[in-house]
């Protein structure tokens, strides 16, 4: 039984209650959590406050590039050790308390302790700098404070950026890669809402949901964190490498547990997803179709004790079934509007009304009828009685004034600039 | 003895005149044609030698060359069999010719009978653009010749009626001109009262037919783009004589033509599955033949599933929607084919078809529907004028969406009458910069269509195409200039939209 609901360093204005507990009946249809907490993982209680972080970070910075050395691995070496360097000079033996036995890892031990582990850290600490990208482990000061409270925590992280960043108040803004229309504008409506309001948006650089939300909060002057599920060297998915540079030169961080260089196989989601959690004081699913990625952050955040919110969607839409599934099942809290999500965050601030030019009568018809609800030319047509070459050329005139967007689709949306315009511009 | 005759020979879908020379001489007996003769035209010698003596005439047992000029020019078909034939009965003196500037192009049947060939059309003009006045044709190809005015076209049934003629005893007489039928009215085509909702795409294909506009419509599987733009038949206006004429030589040197009834009035409508080859789509081939770009000249071109097509095949559309011609390039020279069409277009937007829809959400890669959209490669999306991303209607609220197809022509041909009675071509065809545009152009226009290109980073070659649209969209709402509004709807359908 995890216990959630909007309890946490957020939440305090007026939180829709939800109940403690989740009923036995909805937790079995609750995604898997991605890492189950443990009491063996040896993290928890275990004291870093006596270790010399000078003397032991070559062997952390080491130790980690070992397969089957991953948080967990960690942690039992700390554990049984008492210090990496300890655990590295045990040799082999140590391997054996590592949770899962990875063929390759005695082959890579050898070869790693041939190079010597001061070699190797300074091989690390320069591939990363070249990328403009440092180690930081558990051990240093400036290693996140949210990620200090996960147990078992990532013993080491790779930033690029302003690292202090990591320690701000984060919301985490996720999503499907294969947005709609609909899920796109709520993403990027909240993430310039978090960014102007200052707090960080937190996200995995993936295509879709993630982009829009690190673009949008860039561009209302914020700054944004994006964990990286593959090496810091290798930006993925390449796609996305300006904005990643965007991001950084905004104030912003990249962030990732891979070491630099390490052989390049799958992106690995799964750990990715559970540091976004971490970071996040709230995590925020903007659109999920079933066995999205997104519902392994939510389920991360859930496991971390952290808040949870989905943006619904219309219950024939196969891309928002996830984040309906979220609330019903009382794992997210329902977010009713953007202003009311940053009341629940803490994050309200006053509104300002832009002032625009004037619009003509029938601009303003059709202005009035997007804010009240998106929709395709044909449902626009029958909510405006305007005929079809006026609404399109209305459109377009919105369109160029920034109010009005269709994301290439067929429905159209009014932009965030139209919505601070309020319903009676 | 020499004698000359005058066939034509076909290339791609002209004619060219064909001087036929025949050389009888002493020597060993054979008859050999020179002048590039392509394998059917080596098999006029044996046709020749049985119609002759079928008809009661001799091949002398002599040397006998003809030669095929201009003899550099590769020559293919069966058109040349009666020229032959008479030029070897004047070589031999067995025919004193009264007028030797008669025109023959007929294939021969054994028996002496003449057959019809195809491309008749375009050999026929040929011979009058060369200043013949009488051509002979095979009977089966009187009403096409026929089609041809300005030259006088005798049809004969056989190969003794043509030698008769043509010494003066026995004149053919001459075939009465083909008429240009009346439209008809079509019936078994949609109609747009068939089309549920989408009010935006009967817009868009009501201003593409109405300025000759490419249009492509966007939008997931089953919600009627393949019907509506099936509707263009019924809403297009019919061919005018001229065009009639050209589209019938097309159809004549394609060999698809209906013989009794050359001349047809409804446009073309040609919609190529799409595994059509290059060749098939544009034309080529070691016989140069029409492709479906041609046979959809002064048509439609309706390309369902445009991004299943095989890429070098859209690109070779590239050409003829630029000029409205297709250049074929071959050894002996460039060849031209005439290809000024209409192209209506139909695709998903991504492989499953349901990428950026409401409801049902696309279940592939982002990376293949992203490869799946850059089909529509730039340059081609460049060529496009409208664009219209189209889904499924919510609910079953028609509303004035039920207008039939009848109403709809007459604006369509409306605005296609007033373009005719203002400028030379349609707007679609107007030159980049064309005075009459800039002319109609309000300053409000002018203005509003500077901050759009600025906004939405629209290429020179998108603000001239817009303008063409909104000049049609202008000419449907009867207004005699280019306003704002219009511009601005012209905008709503362009095709940079694609890339979103």
């Amino acid at each position: 039984m995890i216990g959630v609901g909007p309890h946490g360093p957020v939440g305090n204005a007026d939180p829709v209650e939800a109940p403690a507990t989740v009923a036995a009946g909805s937790a079995g249809r609750r995604p898997a959590p991605v890492m189950r907490l443990s009491s063996a993982s040896g993290w928890n209680g275990f004291e870093l406050d006596g270790l010399d972080v000078e003397r032991e970070r070559p062997f952390w910075l080491t130790l980690g590039l070992v397969p089957g050395v991953g948080p967990v691995g960690f942690g039992r070496l700390l554990a049984r050790f008492g210090s990496a360097e300890a655990a590295w000079k045990a040799g082999e033996e140590a391997l054996a308390v590592l949770p899962r036995s990875v063929p390759e890892a005695a082959v890579v031990l050898r070869r790693l302790r041939g190079t010597g582990p001061e070699a190797v850290a300074r091989q690390m600490s320069r591939a990363a700098a070249q990328v403009g990208a440092r180690a930081i482990t558990a051990l240093d000061p400036d290693y996140p404070p949210p990620l200090a409270r996960l147990d078992p925590r990532p013993p080491v992280l790779y930033v690029a950026g302003e690292a202090a960043t990591l320690a701000g108040f984060g919301v985490a803004v996720v999503g499907t890669r294969r947005p709609s229309g609909y899920g796109r504008s709520c993403a990027i409506e909240i993430a310039d809402e978090l960014g102007r309001a200052g707090v960080v948006v937190i996200s995995g650089l993936a295509l879709g949901i993630d982009g829009e939300a690190h673009r949008a909060a860039v561009a209302a002057g914020g700054r944004s964190v994006a964990v990286l599920p593959a090496p810091i060297d290798r930006i993925y998915p390449p796609r996305h490498r300006s904005l990643a540079r965007r991001l950084v030169a905004g104030g912003g961080a990249l962030v990732t547990e891979l070491a630099p260089g390490q052989p390049v196989g799958r992106p690995d989601f799964a750990r990715r997803n559970r540091i976004i959690a971490g970071l996040a004081a709230a995590t925020v699913v903007v659109e999920a179709p079933d066995r999205s990625g997104a519902l392994l952050t939510a389920s991360a955040a859930v496991d971390q004790g952290r808040d949870l919110y989905a943006v619904p969607g219309p219950i024939d839409a196969a891309a928002s079934r996830g984040c309906n599934r979220l609330i019903a099942d009382q794992l997210a809290t329902l977010v009713t509007s953007v202003p009311a999500l940053l009341q629940q965050l803490g994050a309200a601030r006053g509104v300002q009304r832009p002032t625009i030019k004037v619009l003509s009568e029938t601009e303003g018809i059709v202005l009035y009828a997007l804010l009240r609800r998106s929709g395709s030319i044909e449902e626009l047509m029958s909510r405006t009685r305007l005929p079809t070459g006026a609404l399109a050329s209305a459109l377009t005139l919105l369109e160029s004034r920034g109010l009005a967007t269709s994301y290439g689709g067929a429905t159209f949306h009014p932009t965030l600039a139209a919505r601070r315009l309020g319903p009676h511009a | 003895m020499l004698s000359q005759t005058l066939s034509a020979s076909l290339l791609g879908v002209d004619g060219v005149l064909v001087r036929v020379e025949v050389d009888v001489a002493f020597g060993l007996p054979g008859l050999t044609i020179v002048g590039l003769a392509g394998s059917a035209v080596q098999e006029a010698r044996e046709r020749v030698r049985s119609a002759l003596r079928n008809s009661g005439f001799e091949l002398p047992a002599r040397r006998i060359t003809v030669n095929l000029s201009p003899a550099d020019l590769p020559k293919e078909g069966t058109a040349f069999d009666l020229a032959i034939a008479v030029g070897v009965l004047s070589a031999s003196n067995q025919l004193r010719a009264e007028d030797p500037s008669t025109a023959l192009i007929a294939e021969l049947a054994l028996d002496g009978r003449l057959q019809p060939i195809a491309g008749a059309m375009a050999l026929v003009a040929a011979a009058r653009e060369a200043g013949v006045a009488d051509v002979v044709v095979a009977v089966g190809n009187a009403a096409e010749a026929a089609a041809v005015r300005g030259i006088r076209v005798r049809p004969a049934a056989t190969l003794g009626l043509v030698v008769r003629h043509l010494a003066g005893l026995d004149e053919l007489s001459p075939a009465g001109p083909t008429p240009l039928p009346e439209p008809e009215p079509a019936h078994d085509l949609p109609d747009l009262g068939d089309v549920i909702g989408q009010p935006l795409g009967r817009r868009a294909l009501e201003i593409a037919l109405a300025g000759r506009h490419h249009l492509a419509l966007c939008g997931p599987p089953g919600v009627g783009k393949t019907l509506l733009l099936q509707c263009a038949p019924g809403l297009d206006p019919p061919l005018e004589e001229d065009e009639a004429i050209e589209v019938g030589r097309i159809y004549s040197a394609a060999g698809l033509v209906d013989r009794r009834k050359p001349l047809v009035r409804a446009r073309p409508f040609r919609a190529p599955h799409h595994t059509v080859s290059k060749e098939a789509l544009v034309g080529g081939g070691p016989r140069v033949r029409p492709g479906e770009a041609s046979l959809a000249h002064r048509g439609v071109l309706f390309l369902d599933e445009t991004l299943q097509f095989r890429a070098d095949a859209l690109d070779a559309l590239r050409q003829p929607l630029d000029s409205g011609s297709v250049t074929i390039a071959r050894v002996e020279g460039a060849l031209s084919l005439p290809a000024r069409f209409l192209l209506l277009a139909a695709f998903n937007p991504c492989p499953c078809g349901w990428l950026g829809t409401r409801g049902d959400a696309c279940r592939c890669d982002p990376a293949s529907a992203r490869r799946y959209a850059a089909r529509l490669s730039g340059p081609l999306r460049d060529r496009l004028d409208l664009f219209v991303r189209m889904e499924a209607p919510r609910g079953a609220d028609g509303g004035d969406g039920a207008e039939p197809s009848r109403l709809v022509a007459g604006r369509v041909a409306a605005a296609l009458q007033r373009q005719r009675e203002r400028q030379a071509s349609v707007n679609a065809e107007l030159p980049l910069g064309a005075p009459e545009l800039d002319a109609a152009l309000t300053a409000r226009g002018r203005a509003t269509l500077q901050a759009r290109a600025r906004r939405f980073r629209l290429s020179p070659r998108r603000v001239q195409r817009t303008l063409r649209v909104a000049q049609t969209i202008a000419d449907l709402a009867g207004s005699g200039s280019i306003d704002a509004d219009h511009l601005d709807e012209a905008l709503h359908y362009r095709p940079e939209r694609a890339a979103a």
